[in-house]
């Protein structure tokens, strides 16, 4: 089918390395593997370049791909029995003006904890606002499964969240009280 | 969206991705494409080497085929010789028999 739209590679990098680079390290925790990952994605676009119809369809494809990347580098790192997330929640190589707000940076955090279904399903739901029909096409699972591991991973976050805001009160009044 | 689902969408907006991201891809895509051309410059050189070589072959083949075309066609020529002077020989003899004939007659 013929299409009008051209891409053009370096553009492409330009609007979505933020996003390609964001999915791959909230769901890696891992800032130089999601590098890696997003530099293999972006070559794996340029590689499939004939075949991207509209601005639209690159963006599906490079989330799709991001994700499948990232979920082939968590297994692979579980093979090996390395946590990823030690080196996340140490700070691992981000820079102290890319941190968030403490409360952003604990959420952030204890989303890391979450099983990495329902922490595919959290990231493209609020980093990238989608909808769970989109976010099921991009995963390449059943609607009904994505809005349970949204529901459930929501559900996660908050008892978390919970607990620890609970913790941090009584550790303050425990810090006023000496 | 109630508060906690507000804060979470704040808690993970996109991050900007490290800005040596975009050269060392660049930098890897330019080897990979040149790497590319190599290899394909690589197949033609080699199939222009097969090419060579089968004419090659080929081109020996035909002339050694030639070749044994024409010293078969020597040997037969050759045949043909011996056989014209072996039958002028036998004429002769013949003759000289059918004169010793007839002076013994």
């Amino acid at each position: 089918m013929a299409h009008d739209w051209q891409p053009d590679f370096e553009q492409l990098v330009d609007e979505h390395q933020s996003m390609v680079f964001s999915l791959a390290a909230r769901m890696t925790g891992d800032r130089g593997l999601a590098e890696e990952i997003a530099q293999d994605v972006f070559l794996e676009l340029d590689r499939h370049l004939g075949k991207i119809e509209s601005p639209e369809h690159a963006r599906f494809w490079l989330r799709r791909v991001a994700m499948n990347r990232t979920a082939d580098a968590l297994r692979r790192r579980r093979v090996r029995g390395v946590d990823l997330w030690v080196e996340m929640n140490d700070g691992h190589g981000v820079a102290a003006e890319q941190k968030e707000s403490p409360l952003g940076a604990r959420l952030e955090a204890m989303l890391a904890t979450l099983p990495a279904p329902h922490r595919a399903a959290l990231i493209l739901r609020y980093q990238e606002d989608m909808m769970p029909e989109e976010i099921a096409a991009t995963l390449g699972a059943p609607v009904a499964t994505v809005k349970s591991h949204l529901q459930r991973g929501l559900k996660l976050l908050r008892a978390k969240a919970e607990n620890q805001l609970r913790e941090f009160v009584r550790t303050s009044k425990s810090v006023e009280g000496a | 969206m109630d508060d906690f689902e507000r804060e979470l969408r704040q808690a993970l907006e996109r991050r900007p991705a490290p800005p040596s991201l975009k050269r060392k891809l660049m930098e890897r895509r330019n080897r990979l494409t040149a790497e590319r051309r190599q290899g394909r410059m690589v197949w033609w050189q080699r199939l222009a080497a097969s090419v060579v070589l089968c004419g090659a072959v080929g081109g020996a083949f035909a002339w050694h085929n030639a070749e044994e075309r024409r010293k078969g066609e020597a040997a037969r020529q050759q045949v043909f010789t011996a056989l014209r002077i072996a039958n002028r020989a036998l004429s002769r003899m013949n003759a000289q028999l059918n004169e010793r004939a007839q002076d013994g007659q």
